[in-house]
């Protein structure tokens, strides 16, 4: 226990903290600029000077940790000529254009001016000149108003890691700039922007046109892009998004940004949002009523179900409607077109690995606290990127980095180059090759203990037959370097806390299930915490919700009678045992007939499934497809009926993150049209279905008494973040264990086998600053998207160059 | 007096191995590879030798911190970015006697347990990098440096790290950041190098001449060495001086030698037979003084009894032809350029001193800007993250203090 006196008041500690934190955390206010509780301390501004007994100087409370029995004083006349100084010296070459300065009214120097600088400058001398810069399209940087205390550089560099900027010349010539110049060549996610406590930098989406006083209301919301959910506040004028602002106490991105969600916001109110319903007369799309719309919509399905049985109809869900949302959409499929033909995009990776991990390690096992990542001593990166996939998340992995943490990364990673011990980059198609050997050798090296209490059998039972290749080939095999893969391995052994990120590419890939197999026993065998990448927003959600075509809300397996029962008195129908199709097997079922009608929300398949041309075609064919979303999308191209809805910002309702945190998603901008939910019970209402819904509030309610996961679960809760799994309810499922088809026949000699070489294969690389959906109406990230370009080998180029395929390159 | 660190300089070929063998090199650190690390360190703390970088901390209590520190591996750093203008004490030892500095260094390094060295050398000295260089593949050619020193299996190694022109890495943390390769700036202390160094790793940073009494102190013994010069702080003492006098140049003498010894005795006094007028006793960041004041003993404990301090010991001599005004302006306009601009009194406060003085230079200097330029200063001292700012505001109030009247007569007019 330490106890220090500040301002004559005793403040008893637990640990030492510098006299700045010590204050604060007891109300008391230091000036300061350069102090940030996110980055490095620095010491530079000499704004938090305060008097310490026993010290002969005035000190900078910033660094100064306290120690038992120190008398601090943070108010004198000493201290006050020394703030008054400081301020006086910052003010030399800073412009007094607060008038026209976007930072006006919530800038540090000028509320610390007003409150202990001087009424007059003595300074008389000609300021610095530098001539504000608009080369980049987001950030506009004037470094006149600079007051050189670097908190952009020690986030850029220390947090962010993208170290894309730094001070460069000396003394009061210093400015900030990007290596690249004028444009920045960054990750662009803004968090310079955040910290720096005047306007010298800030964001062109709202330059010279924002006045902090003038802030109408603040949102607080949560980012539509991504499955990691950070948090921010909008801050709205005339009814308008200003900006996207984060919170350094909110959420769990604590202050921090990507590129799309601090930039992506205006998609929202692209000039391409749909406004009005759409149908199809004489093969085009014509602008109707929504009381037509609504009617032919119940009509044509009511007709479908009843002609050819609820199995002829099938539905698409979406990761970025609210849990809400999603919940009244699986039960109008099923209440209403008595049909489990349910699935979502989750299917092509999140939901897949989650079902075949869980199934074998148990409900909840991939569901890991983000913070977590940071603490680990050890993390795994297999299957993408985290740091384009999940921006915020592959922070949390270069802090572990920093913190000391081993990083090995299976595959392309750039986001990680710096901050990783080991990467592997097997050849196309080798992944379950190198993980299988990677699982035998930490087998061999700390010996099976598949038996342990409660231990999944299959894995003790594999481990007996297991023969992966050995670590000497998998230079051959992989390409990969022996010793690098053993010393790689034999570190990861050695670290006790480990966290394992799985990205979508390995579960895109060929051998879904020998990877996620190997993924998980690897997982098993070194006790890891797993994550699983989420590409949308609200992923998890859907998959609580019960749109999948053999679990019902709450993750209870269809196939159980009582679960079945229980619903179908909850909700007043029948609703079918058999599992309904997958979102591949309703793409083939639409193709052959099976399928005639399809309701598709907030979803565009032709675009994100692969082989558009078989999924249009597939989607052509079907009697009846009416495709609701706020774009007119490649899907809704083909739709008999479109019905526009209104998108995020513009509706109430919750999301659930990929650690499985329920959060609030509100309402910013008022406008005209339905809500999602809404546009379903209409519906549902014409075709018979128990929907009495006002507000997403009823829905969650019946959401809370349907789904025991989310049994009694509020808003409030939410509010409260104590929306985190297993929420309020009983965390696990019940009813008799899934059995998991490990390893399908003849798998195994994937391991063993050498594919891939002596060809050509793209493989895909996620984009930072794009997902493909909304980011495409997004001007801003648009402007810094660079377009689409190949990577390839310059030798493999020269080669197609004399072949003709290939006719300029470029070298990076 | 005997010279020991400029001992042989005059020797053309004193930078050869051979040669600084001949007049007794590298006895000493064979001498000190049989004592035990500890017991060097106490010989050193018992010689009473202060460092002569400027601060004058005492040197074994530098090292036994260091040692002491659990952390492995430790670094020895040699301070050779002689920077402060004024000075060019450490220019003979690093350009004739780069062996007796790099005896020094793997003495140190062995009393500190530091298997790395780096001599961090002004990049303004070209010609030192080259001799340092050849002598240091010298030295491993003749087993006084490598893994398996003189066959004890000690290891030391030692190489040379050029600086890129800026003053601030003289200042010993922002030595290091340079050294590592980032921006050179100073950083908050504590932690001081002794325990979070070089790669955050616990680092001696000494400067040359420090270096280079250390094979003194083995040779005879700290009880003999304690006895040359002042008793508070003894052994040789190398002074540089320049400005107006007859021979200027630099004079190894015992440490706490007079001004006026080294002014009028040795430099052989005032160019052309001038008055004196003001001395700068340390390098250009020591205060000022007047020349009732140089009968004052030039070592670190009685220099600011006389109101300045021994700094690096570059006299500057000024004779009444001077003016003094343009002295200060000249100062500042270095002490702004040299800014390294992490703080703010220092980065803005430097640039500001220097454009009052400039305008005082140039007649247009009002009667209010004195007062003006002493509160400014007052504004940077003490508030300052290293002592860059501190010297920069102490040049301004100690020429005003001494030369208050040269300053007001200077108002509204140039200097005649």
């Amino acid at each position: 226990m330490i106890t220090v006196t500040i301002n004559g008041r005793e403040i008893r500690l637990e640990k030492p903290v510098t006299v700045l934190e010590a204050a604060e955390m007891n109300g008391i206010e230091i000036p300061h600029f350069c102090h940030h509780p996110l980055l490095e301390k620095w010491g530079g501004c000499r704004m938090c000077l305060v008097e310490v007994d026993k010290m002969p100087k005035l000190q900078t409370s910033c660094t100064l940790y306290v120690t038992d029995g120190m008398v601090v004083r943070t108010e004198s006349e000493e201290i006050a000529r020394a703030r008054k100084g400081i301020l006086e010296f910052l003010l030399i070459n800073h412009p007094l254009d607060c008038p026209v300065c976007d930072k006006a009214g919530e800038c540090s120097l000028q509320d610390l001016t007003v409150k202990y600088g001087a009424a007059a400058g003595r300074f008389e001398e000609g300021k610095r000149k530098h001539p504000e810069s608009f080369d980049d399209p987001l950030i506009v940087r004037n470094m006149e108003r600079c007051i050189l205390c670097t908190r952009c550089v020690r986030m850029c560099d220390g947090v962010q890691g993208a170290s894309a900027i730094a001070v460069t010349n000396r003394g009061s010539r210093s400015s900030v700039e990007p290596f690249s110049g004028g444009r920045y060549n960054c990750e662009y996610c803004g968090n310079c922007l955040t910290v720096c406590p005047v306007g010298a930098i800030l964001s062109r989406l709202h330059v010279h046109s924002y006045r902090s006083w003038l802030v109408e209301k603040d949102v607080r919301t949560v980012c539509p892009y991504c499955g990691v959910g950070c948090s921010f506040v909008l801050q709205m004028r005339d009814n308008r998004i200003v900006r996207s602002l984060p919170r350094s106490d909110v959420g769990i991105n604590r202050g921090i940004l990507c590129a799309k969600g601090r930039f992506g916001y205006e998609f929202i109110t692209s000039s391409e949002r749909l406004r009005t319903p759409l149908i199809r007369v004489d093969g085009e799309l014509k602008p109707a009523t929504w009381d037509d719309a609504i009617t032919l919509v119940a009509n044509r399905l009511m007709e479908i179900r009843d002609k050819y049985g609820g199995g002829s109809i099938g539905g698409i869900a979406s990761a970025r409607c609210t849990n809400e949302e999603n919940y009244v959409f699986q039960k109008f499929l099923r209440a209403g077109m008595r049909s489990n033909n349910i699935d979502s995009i989750a299917r092509t990776g999140f939901a897949v690995a989650q079902r075949y991990i869980e199934d074998v390690l148990g409900q909840g096992s991939t569901a890991n606290l983000i913070s977590g990542i940071p603490r680990s001593e050890a993390v795994i990166v297999v299957g993408g990127d985290p740091t384009h996939i999940n921006p915020v998340l592959g922070i949390h992995v270069r802090e572990a980095f920093r913190r000391g943490a081993t990083v090995l990364t299976v595959g392309y990673t750039p986001g990680l180059e710096r901050f990783r011990t080991h990467g592997l980059s097997p050849y196309p198609f080798t992944e379950a090759t190198l993980l299988g050997t990677i699982l035998s050798e930490i087998v061999n090296q700390k010996g099976p203990h598949g038996e342990k209490v409660g231990g999944p059998q299959e894995i003790a039972r594999f481990f007996e037959e297991f023969k992966a290749i050995p670590l000497s080939d998998m230079e051959r095999v992989c390409g990969i370097s022996c010793s690098a893969l053993g010393n790689a391995i034999k570190d990861i052994i050695s670290r006790s806390t480990i966290s394992i990120i799985i990205g979508p590419e390995i579960i895109q890939s060929t051998h879904v299930r020998t990877n996620l197999f190997l993924l998980t026993a690897i997982a098993y065998m070194l006790g890891a915490r797993i994550y699983l990448l989420s590409e949308r927003p609200n992923e998890q959600g859907l998959i609580d919700m019960g749109c999948l075509p053999d679990t019902l809300p709450g993750g209870r397996p269809i196939d159980v009678e009582s679960f079945r029962t229980r619903d179908e008195e909850l909700w007043g129908c029948e609703i079918p045992s058999a599992a309904g199709l997958t979102l591949p097997e309703m793409v083939e079922a639409a193709n052959s007939g099976d399928i005639k009608a399809m309701y598709i929300m907030g979803e565009n398949p032709v675009y994100n499934l692969p082989d558009s041309a078989f999924v249009r075609a597939s989607l052509e064919k079907l009697e009846f497809l009416v495709v609701q979303d706020i774009f007119m999308t490649e899907t809704a191209e083909v739709a008999d009926v479109v019905l526009p809805s209104l998108g995020w910002s513009e509706k109430d309702g919750s999301y659930t993150n990929l650690e499985r945190r329920i959060q609030r998603l509100r309402k910013a901008v008022e406008v005209e049209g339905m809500e999602d939910w809404r546009i379903l019970s209409e519906i549902g209402k014409k075709i018979g279905i128990r929907m009495p819904y006002n507000s997403p509030a009823d829905i969650l309610e019946e959401i809370s008494r349907v789904s025991p996961l989310h049994a009694g679960l509020t808003y409030d809760d939410m509010e409260r973040n104590t929306g985190l799994w297993p929420y309020k309810g009983e965390p696990l499922r019940q009813g008799p264990p899934r059995t998991p088809t490990l390893l399908p026949q003849g798998s195994l000699s994937i391991c063993n086998a050498q594919t891939g070489r002596d060809k050509l294969y793209m493989a895909i690389e996620r984009h930072m600053f794009l997902s493909g959906t909304m980011s495409r109406y997004s001007s801003a990230l648009m402007s810094i998207y660079e377009g689409a370009s190949v990577r390839i080998n310059p030798d493999v180029a020269r080669r197609l160059g004399q072949e003709g395929l290939v006719s300029s390159t470029e070298t990076m | 007096m005997e010279r020991y660190l400029l001992k042989d300089i005059e020797n053309p070929r004193s930078t050869d191995i051979g040669e600084y063998k001949k007049i007794g090199g590298y006895k000493s650190l064979i001498r000190a590879l049989e004592m035990s690390p500890n017991d060097l360190i106490d010989e050193v703390k018992k010689s009473g030798l202060r460092g002569r970088g400027g601060a004058g901390f005492p040197t074994g209590m530098k090292w036994a911190f260091a040692s002491a520190d659990p952390k492995f591996p430790k670094y020895l750093i040699c301070n050779a970015d002689e920077g402060e203008p004024g000075t060019f004490k450490d220019r003979p030892i690093l350009e004739k006697r780069p062996h007796l500095l790099i005896e020094g260094m793997a003495i140190s390094g062995y009393a500190i347990g530091a298997e790395y060295g780096y001599i961090y050398l002004r990049g303004e000295y070209p010609e030192a990098r080259d001799i340092l260089e050849g002598a240091i593949s010298e030295a491993y050619r003749d087993g006084f440096l490598g893994d398996n020193i003189l066959g004890k299996g000690i290891r030391f190694h030692l190489s040379v790290h050029r600086g890129a022109g800026a003053y601030i890495c003289g200042e010993e943390t922002a030595l290091i950041e340079s050294l590592e390769g980032k921006r050179g700036q100073p950083r908050i202390k504590p932690p001081f190098p002794v325990n979070v160094g070089a790669f955050g790793m616990p680092t001696v940073i000494n400067n040359v001449e420090t270096l280079a009494n250390i094979p003194l102190i083995v040779e005879i013994g700290a009880d003999a060495y304690s006895k040359i010069g002042s008793p508070e702080c003894p052994g040789p003492k190398i002074y540089c001086v320049s400005g107006h006098v007859e021979k200027p140049g630099v004079y190894e003498l015992p440490m706490g030698s007079t001004l006026r010894e080294i002014i009028y005795d040795h430099s052989g006094g005032v160019r052309g037979g001038k008055e004196l007028k003001a001395v700068i006793p340390g390098g250009i960041s020591t205060p000022v003084l007047p020349p009732d004041r140089i009968d004052c003993p030039m070592d670190f404990v009685n220099m600011p009894r006389y109101g300045s301090m021994l700094g690096s010991g570059a006299v500057i001599v000024f004779d009444e032809t001077v003016c003094l005004v343009k002295v200060c302006y000249r100062a500042l306009k270095f002490f702004e350029h040299e800014s390294c601009g992490k703080c703010t009194p220092c980065r803005e406060g430097t640039g500001w001193l220097r454009s009052i003085l400039g305008r005082i230079d140039e007649g247009s200097g009002r009667k209010e800007d004195i007062d003006l330029l002493l509160d400014v200063a007052g504004n940077i001292s003490g508030k300052t993250l290293c002592p860059l700012g501190d010297g920069a505001a102490s040049v301004v109030t100690n020429f005003i203090r001494h030369f208050r009247d040269e300053f007001e007569k200077h108002m509204g007019k140039t200097c005649v």
